[in-house]
């Protein structure tokens, strides 16, 4: 009876850090169970105990998320230049995410070229085109109206020739269920073949996360994800649902506007947002 | 969809009334409580909700001559849409012009994009627009409202050399006035305000002391989380806020996160965005926003 209130206590708190509803309540019938299992030993300060046990399972859970470091991928790679494809719903932040990669792999000494396949959106050329020239990294975009995958191809047309190391292509936001785009959004994956398609999420969704990822993974097949927005107070639940939902890999997590508010993902940063006090 | 078979079936349970009606409230209640948290709604104001629907069910018991399920449905609907003041549309035409608007959100959630949805609407009903860009920080933020504003054929002013919102916002606001526009959009930089990010609540509000609006509008995505109500209860100890559009309402997103907004600030719901295009906007309708948040 004590675990069952203590259970009902956690599930609340997994859906105030915004773990969508359906994960969170799995995950919390799974750490009931085992906390019927096992025996406390003595003298031992209970609630101290399971709140290790909960946090040793989340983390277990937020481990199988780690993935490959993209500047290692790329020194790897034999083919050049590695193709990477960057997509999700409106206003998440695929287009300041590309400028924060690109920023990060020039500092590591790669050669990135920045692709504006957004034809889309008023203002999406010109805003990818400042961050390239702020960054001093070359910018191949298209006109207003053009076939995004042109664009993508012209770009990856562009590296091989000038022998760059790594193609970052840029895509409108798109709802995942809006058929038309996500056809347009499947042809230009046909055509550039990319080695790392990313899907980039906005860490305050709520219990849409895991409808969005789902969606794009069935349609394109998601390598994994970046989560932005991480420094708006999130609780880091869009992450849990994500990896315990659909065991997708988290490559970075953006924590601000500037280049290099990007960090290379870790359990510890989630578990740090989802066991802060909360004020 | 799953919520809306949870909800028929706990209210066909109920009706067939295998359980004493004490026990029926209680699982409806539960099943409630989950399609609210699905939904996004803020976890403390789905406590408050169901607490009062709960206390109501119990206390009322259905009428004999209307059907228990509509009237349990009411009760449901009844207190939701109390937190919108009832079940009316909002009133969107201006009391007075000049009329100055200003809208302001997180990053990303389609300040820009609705600024000139919400143009377009006045214009089709023969107001005079102008629209104001005051963002300084995101690359181009200038030129995409430029863009769109050119699209709709309506004023625009902005500065992509200055790097001062506050000063922007002053000249721009004589500037559509001398150009004899009628409602003044002013689109702000998308904010937190949490952590690094403080400051830019200050300059909000210090852009809203120099243009003095009439209604200051928070700018929801559909999508985001239990963060709403926090956020916008920040925003609204910075700058009042009068009025909420919901946007990205062609998602999956079932948008509580604006329930929670409205919670917070008591301000009203005026539009809904359902599409990038700029016609694609519409004026918020209650009913229709409940059925949608309960699944129905
Ligand atoms: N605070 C914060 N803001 C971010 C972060 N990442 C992106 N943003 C902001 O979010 C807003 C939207 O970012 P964009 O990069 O334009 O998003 P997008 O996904 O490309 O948008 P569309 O192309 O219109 O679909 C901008 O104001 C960015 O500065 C982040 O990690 N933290
Ligand atoms: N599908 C859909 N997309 C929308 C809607 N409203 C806005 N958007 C899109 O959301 C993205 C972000 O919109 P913006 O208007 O740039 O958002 P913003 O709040 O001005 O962003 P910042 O200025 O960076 O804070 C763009 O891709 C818009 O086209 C909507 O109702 N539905
Ligand atoms: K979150
Ligand atoms: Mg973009
Ligand atoms: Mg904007």
């Amino acid at each position: 009876k004590d675990i069952s209130r203590y259970c009902d206590n956690l599930l609340n708190e997994l859906i105030e850090s915004d773990v969508a509803y359906d994960v969170a309540e799995k995950i919390v019938t799974d750490i009931g169970n085992r906390l019927r299992e096992i025996k406390i030993p003595r003298g031992t300060n209970v609630e101290e105990y399971i709140n290790n046990i909960v946090i040793d399972v989340l983390r277990k859970l937020l481990d199988n998320a780690t993935s490959y470091d993209f500047i290692e991928y790329i020194a790897k790679s034999s083919e050049k230049p590695v193709k990477i494809v960057f997509m999700g719903i409106n206003g998440v932040g695929k287009t300041t995410t590309i400028a924060k990669v690109a920023y990060m792999l020039k500092k590591a000494g790669v050669k990135p070229v920045i692709v504006a396949a957004d034809t889309f959106r008023a203002g999406a050329q010109e805003q990818l085109k400042k961050h390239s020239e702020r960054l001093g990294i070359p910018f191949i975009g298209g006109k207003y109206g053009a076939d995004p995958a042109a664009v993508a191809f012209d770009g990856i047309v562009f590296a091989s020739k000038n022998r760059f190391d790594v193609v970052l292509i840029d895509t409108a936001g798109r709802m995942h269920i809006d058929v038309d785009l996500m056809n347009e959004l499947k042809k230009v994956i046909k055509v550039v073949k990319p080695h790392i398609k990313v899907l980039v999420l906005d860490a305050l969704t709520g219990n849409d996360a895991i409808e969005q990822a789902k969606k794009f993974d069935e349609a394109i097949g998601i390598d994994g994800v970046i989560l932005t927005k991480l420094d708006a107070d999130a609780s880091g639940g869009a992450a849990v649902s994500v990896v315990a939902g659909l065991g997708k890999k988290i490559f970075y997590v953006g924590v601000g506007q500037g280049y290099d508010d990007l960090i290379r993902y870790s359990s510890d940063i989630i578990i740090r947002l989802l066991f802060k006090q909360s004020k | 969809m799953n919520v809306l078979e949870n909800l028929k079936k706990i209210v066909s349970d109920f009706l067939r009334g295998k359980e004493p009606y004490e026990i029926a409230v209680e699982n409806f209640v539960k099943e409630l409580q989950k399609t609210l948290l699905r939904a996004d709604v803020n976890v403390k104001l789905v406590l408050e909700l169901t607490k009062n629907i709960r206390e109501r069910a119990l206390k009322e018991r259905p009428p004999p001559y209307i059907s228990k399920q509509e009237w349990f449905i009411k009760i449901v609907y009844d207190e939701l849409s109390s937190l919108f003041g009832g079940d009316i549309k909002p009133q969107v035409f201006p009391v007075k012009t000049p009329y100055i608007i200003m809208l302001v959100g997180v990053q990303g959630s389609g300040k820009t994009t609705t600024a000139a949805k919400i143009a377009y609407f006045y214009k089709r009903y023969g107001y005079r627009p102008c629209l104001i860009c005051t963002d300084t920080y995101r690359p181009a933020a200038y030129e995409q409202l430029y863009q769109l504003s050119k699209q709709i054929d309506v004023p625009f002013c902005g500065d992509p050399k200055s790097s001062d919102p506050i000063d922007i916002a002053k000249k721009c606001l004589s500037y559509c006035i001398n150009n004899n526009t009628n409602i003044i959009i002013i689109d702000t930089a998308g904010r937190h305000g949490y952590g690094e990010e403080e400051y830019l609540l200050k300059e909000m509000q210090d852009i809203a002391k120099a243009v003095n609006p009439d209604e200051v509008m928070l700018i929801i995505d559909a999508s985001i989380g239990q963060k709403a109500y926090d956020l916008a209860l920040r925003f609204h100890s910075a700058t009042p806020i009068g009025s909420i559009v919901i946007t990205k309402l062609d998602g999956t997103a079932k948008g509580g996160g604006a329930l929670s907004a409205v919670a917070a600030t008591k301000a009203i719901i005026k539009f809904i965005g359902t599409g990038e295009k700029i016609p694609e906007l519409e004026v918020f309708d209650p009913r229709r926003f409940v059925g949608r948040i309960l699944g129905l």
